[in-house]
Parts: structure tokens; sequence; C-alpha cells
């Protein structure tokens, strides 16, 4: 009785003593993961959890060749090298590895460098290839470690630079079409959120990771075609040099879709060397930011409203003396001589001043640019023709120019006047020129536009629908202004052009104010003209400038037109017509 | 108005329950002792233990090939866009133009149109 007495009493002293550490643990477990639960789940996820950022790939830009995209902006991964100088081991052996692999990306003074033992980080080389850092790596050099960076790859070099733009060193589009799509193209970056080990490999134990996949940028199709920008721009180097200009632009365009063929502008720069360069307005791209008086090429525009308005004709006749006279002031014409009872054609032949401010003066009373003239004058240019506001061009930096409406005490009749020949209002080259293709299509305004489709991550290629265009003018004031350019063309430089295309244009030479005062010695010279076969397949729009130089839309805009004309032909292989 | 109990009520149930009771437990011929027991339990949360962290080993091993896997991939990818690059600068305009083919073609001297 007493033994079994002193066995419960052990079992019963063993039971507590169990019972007693399990309340002490119970206790301290419950003190630690119920309530310090948050601090040390902190403390977990602290050392654990390891938070990645996918980085998405940018976007791709390609142009077309012919109807085929082809890069010409990539990316490529570049490897920058650097050194720990307090870990290496061999400074001449890693010297000679780097100079020897390296080559020219490798800095100078690599000794000195590997020489500072009171730093942990000096750059030996930047920018080198895949092949060349796997060179170094397989040498196992002690101290030496390598930076994974992507960078933009031109692969046309300078061709398009400010179409295109750069990215800049924080990785963000600038100018052009990489600054305007920069959202578009940079992509959304993934995020992996994950339990990882020593060597920072994502586990997939626990509950907390997160996998968000990124998201390339897209891959745009410019509707640039790198034959036709290639040559335009060979074109206007050498035409350039060859007149002493200083300044140049050219554009072209599908006026079938208002997509742009080629945007060229001299002086330029080269994207992969942005930082080279020391003038920034070069980055700018003068066809969509750099409005000016578009000058006589306007007239067209003007005789589309006169036309479309029904108060003149191609045929219809005023009396030209040279000069007339609106309010205060007196316009004359630069081209003397051509007097007497002379038609809407032989004032466009000849680009006669007096015949397009007599066509606002009918689309008034008849004698005066009354409100009623500007009123549709302005209805025309802007509403009809979308000057002086922003065509929404895929290219930064565009502006919108300005045409004074004539509720402004600026749009008075002399303003009027002078907007019939292209003077008094800002435009840009891309208005201009989309404002005239409207003419040679038929009268159907396409809002202008450099992209032409996308590419998909397994390449395939996605044009974009055509924008349905809007009505500028009737169909038949379209043919009738048409026919009346390439009549106006014809007569004087219509040899020059391949027979059996029609081809037409007008010219234009427009002044430039300084302090206030028009300037006879710093004019600006336009050519605007289109070609084709049956239906016109393009429209060039040239310009060039040059401070305190003169230059004539005729004698130095228009050679340039005929040569990059004639090989439109060619390579578009347009047949003759007939 | 309410109700006063007049007398304590006793289920009928209550009154039979001590007789209901079993008179006869079972006795099993092994005898194991708290200690015993205690040892038994921590086994088996030890087993229990052993085949998790079995799995999540397992799935950590995983973890490593899908690193290694991922990592190749990525070598690939590379190698291909810089076979894209290469390729691109092989085809550009400027090579081409270069290139020895190109620089012995001439210009035709007429060109000849078939109507389609």
């Amino acid at each position: 009785m007493k033994l079994e007495l002193q066995k419960g009493s052990r079992s019963k002293i063993l039971a507590t003593l169990i019972l007693g550490i399990m309340v002490v643990f119970v206790v301290r477990l419950f003190y630690l993961q119920i309530l310090q639960h948050a601090h040390y789940q902190a403390l977990a996820d602290q050392e654990q959890i390891q938070t990645l950022k996918i980085p998405a790939k940018r976007g791709m830009i390609y142009a077309l060749d012919g109807s085929t995209p082809t890069p010409l902006v990539m990316n490529q991964t570049v490897y920058t090298v650097f050194a720990d100088p307090t870990a290496t081991t061999d400074d001449v052996k890693i010297i000679d590895a780097v100079q020897s692999i390296a080559g020219g990306n490798a800095r100078s003074g690599l000794q000195a460098l590997l020489a500072r033992k009171d730093t942990r980080y000096q750059i030996l080389a930047t920018k080198i290839s895949r092949t060349q850092a796997e060179k170094l790596k397989a040498l196992d050099l002690n101290g030496i470690g390598f930076q994974e960076e992507s960078q933009r790859v031109y692969t046309e070099g300078a061709l398009a630079a400010q179409t295109l733009g750069f990215v800049d060193y924080q990785g963000q589009g600038q100018y052009g079409v990489e600054g305007k799509l920069n959202s578009e193209l940079t992509g959304t970056d993934g995020l992996l959120k994950t339990v990882t080990d020593v060597s920072d490999v994502p586990l997939t134990i626990g509950d907390k990771n997160i996998n968000k996949p990124a998201v390339d940028g897209t891959n745009e199709v410019l509707s640039i075609d790198r034959n036709v920008q290639a040559h335009v721009e060979q074109t206007l180097s050498d035409s350039l040099k060859k007149i002493g200009a200083t300044n140049g632009s050219v554009v072209v365009m599908d006026p079938q879709t208002g997509h742009v063929m080629a945007m060229a502008n001299l002086p330029s720069f080269d994207p992969a060397n942005y930082g080279q360069v020391s003038d920034g307005s070069v980055f700018n791209n003068p066809v969509v930011s750099a409005p000016y008086e578009p000058g006589s090429d306007i007239k067209t525009l003007t005789m589309a409203t006169g036309i479309d308005k029904g108060v003149v004709s191609p045929t219809a006749t005023y009396y030209n003396t040279d000069h007339i006279k609106i309010d205060d002031i007196t316009v004359s014409n630069a081209d003397l001589g051509h007097t007497g009872n002379i038609t809407f054609q032989t004032a466009l032949n000849y680009s006669l001043n007096t015949g397009f401010v007599t066509v606002a003066e009918r689309l008034g009373d008849g004698s005066n640019i009354n409100l009623q003239a500007r009123n549709t004058m302005y209805d025309y240019f802007y509403n009809h023709f979308k000057l002086g506001q922003l065509t929404g061009i895929e290219v930064s930096g565009e502006v919108p120019g300005t045409v004074i409406p004539p509720t402004e005490a600026e749009g008075n009749a002399v303003r009027y006047s002078n907007m019939a020949f292209g003077q008094g209002m800002d435009d840009t080259m891309v208005q201009v020129a989309a404002a005239f293709s409207s003419i040679v299509d038929g009268g159907l305004y396409h809002t202008p536009s450099v992209l032409a489709g996308t590419v998909d991550a397994n390449g395939a290629y996605t044009p974009n629908p055509i924008v349905t265009p809007t009505r500028s003018i009737s169909q038949s004031t379209a043919d009738q202004v048409r026919e009346m350019t390439h009549v106006a063309r014809g007569g004087l430089f219509g040899p020059a052009d391949k027979p059996g295309y029609e081809v037409g244009g007008k010219t234009g030479t427009s002044q430039t104010l300084i302090n206030g005062n028009y300037n006879n010695n710093q004019t600006v010279g336009t050519y605007l003209g289109y070609g084709g076969g049956d239906t016109p397949r393009y429209v060039i729009m040239i310009q060039v400038s040059g401070q305190n130089k003169a230059f004539q839309g005729g004698r130095d805009a228009e050679p340039i037109f005929t040569d990059i004309s004639n090989w439109m032909l060619d390579y578009l292989r347009i047949q003759p017509k007939g | 108005m309410s109700y006063q109990r007049s007398s304590q009520f006793v289920s009928r149930r209550q009154q039979n329950w001590s007789r209901n009771q079993n008179t006869v437990a079972f006795v099993s011929s092994v005898k194991l002792g708290p200690v015993a027991h205690t040892v038994l339990v921590a086994l088996m949360i030890t087993v229990l233990g052993l085949i998790y962290l079995t799995q999540a080993t397992r799935a950590t091993g995983y973890d490593y090939a899908a690193q290694k896997i991922d990592s190749q991939i990525a070598d690939l990818n590379n190698q291909k866009s810089d076979l894209e690059v290469e390729n691109a600068r092989l085809t550009a305009l400027e090579t081409v133009k270069n290139s020895s083919v190109a620089t012995t073609m001439t210009a035709p001297t007429s060109t000849q149109y078939v109507s389609q």
C-alpha cells in the first residue's frame, strides 16, 4: 500500500514537472508567437523575403523596308567591368586581360585605378559585349565584378535621328518617338516577392510569394521607309552643301494615308552619342516643332478655298497691275510684268501675290477682305486644312503654330491679305504638307502619322487601321487645284521630271521676321509638290534656310524635290501613265 | 404574474444514472506509463516534422533546378538578342551599300515597264 502510494507520488511529481515545463513553454511560445507575432514576422520577412524587380524590356522601333518592318532601334545587354581594389590579387593580369579583351572600351590608367586601395569600386571598362564579358569571367580574376545593363542600339546609325529621339541615362525616352511614346515603349516592370536562400535563389516555400511578370514595351513600327529616309537624307545633305544652306528639312508623305515616309532635317545628331551634342536644339525635329511663315505654298490652299466657295476658278480672270492696295498697305508681286487681264492659273504659275489677295477679296464683297472673307479663310485654313493646331503626330515637341482668327484685333484685312499668300501666320511643315496632301487625295484630310503598326513578341507585324479621313474640300475642287499645280510645275520645271508621270508642285519663298520687320536678305525657300502615275503616291515638301542668307523656292528647294521625286518614281515602281 | 415551483423536479434519467454505469473496465495488458506516453507523442511529432521537412526540401530542390533553367533561358535570350542585333547590323543600308556586290552594281540605262 505504501509502495502504491510512492509510485503514485513519483508519477504525480513527474507529471507535475512536465506540466510545469510545458506551461513555461506554452507561456513563452504564446508570448513569442502571439503577442510578439508581428515583430518577429517582420524580422523574418526582412531576412528571408526579397522583393525583386523584373525589368520590362523597352519596345523596339522598326522602320519599313518597302512593306516589311526592319529594326531601327534595338536593345542590347552590355556590361560594366568593375574592380574592388582591396580584393584584387594580380593587378598585372587584370590590366592585361581588360586591355586585351575590352579594347577601346577599357578606361585609361588602369594601374592607377587598381592602386587605389582606399576605395572598393573602380570602373575598369564600360559597355563591353556579352562575349567580351564571358571571356573575362572565364579568367576567374579575383576582385573583378560585372554589372549588366541594357542599352539602345541604332542599327542604321544616325538615320532618322530626330524622328527617333533617344533614351537618356535614366532610361527615359527623350525627343522624337522615344519621347512621345515613352510610356508605351517602356512597358511595365514585373515584381518577384519571394523567400530566397543565402545565394538569393528564389524558393517556392512560404505563402507570401508574388510573381507578377513584366509586360514588355510595345514594339512600334514607323511608317518611315528606311530606303526613302536614307535617300532623302543623302540628297538633302548634298544639296545643302551645293547651295550653301545651313538648315534644311524634308518631309515625304503618302497622301492616301497621311503616313510619313521620310522626315529629315539638317543639322542632325547621332542618337547613340547624344551626350556629345553641344547644341541641344538639334534634338528638335523642325518639321513638327519649328513653325514658320510658309509663303507661296499656301496659295494652293487659298485657291482651293476660293474654288470650293465658288468665287473663282482656274480659268477665271482678274486684272493684274502687279500691285494691290489693302487698307494702308500695298502688296506687290515678286515677279513683275505679267500685267493685264490674266487667269488665276497664270497667277499660280508665276506665284503672283495680287491674284491670291484678289481671291481673298472675292470671298468677301469682291473688293474688300471683309469679315465674311476673313471668317471663310479662317474656317478653311484652321478647320478644314487644320493649320495652326497640333496634328497629333507621334513625335515629341510638336507645336501648333498660329493662325490668328478674325475675332482678334490682329486678324484684320491686312493680315488676311498676307495670309492669302502664306505670310502673317506660322505653320509647321507637317501641317502644310498634310493640308496639301488633302488636295492631292481628292479633298480627304488624313491626320499625319509616323506609326504604321506594331510587332508582337513573335515578330508578327500588325498594321494600324487607317484613320477615317475628314473632308477638307470637295473632290471637284481638289481635282482642279491639283491640276493647277501640275500645270504650274509643268511650265517651269516639267522637263526635269521623268516623262509619263503626273508631277505637280508650288514654290515658296518667304521672308523672315527680324526685329519685327520682314527681311528680304534672309528668306526661306520651299517647294511643295506631289507625284505619281494614275494616282498620286507621294507628297514632298522641301525647306532650305540659313542665317543671313536668301534662298528661293524655285532655285534652291525645287531641285531637291526633283531629285527625290524622280527617285521615288523608280523606288515605288510606279508605271508611267497610259 | 409569476409562478412558484412547488417541489424540486428530478428527472427519471438522473434517478437511474448510477444504476446504468458500466461496472467492468477494460484493462490493457501492456502497461505504459506517462513518460512512455510523452516519449511516444514526441516521436510522432518528430516523424511528422521529418515528413514535412522531406517534402519542403524536395520543393526547394526543384527551385534550384528551376533557377538553373531560368538562368539558361536568360543566357540564350541574351545570345538571341545579340544575334538579332548582329543580323540587323549586317543588313543595315550602310553595310549593304559598302558590300562587294553593291559596289559592282551599275545603274540601268533605261527602264522598261510591263503592263500588269
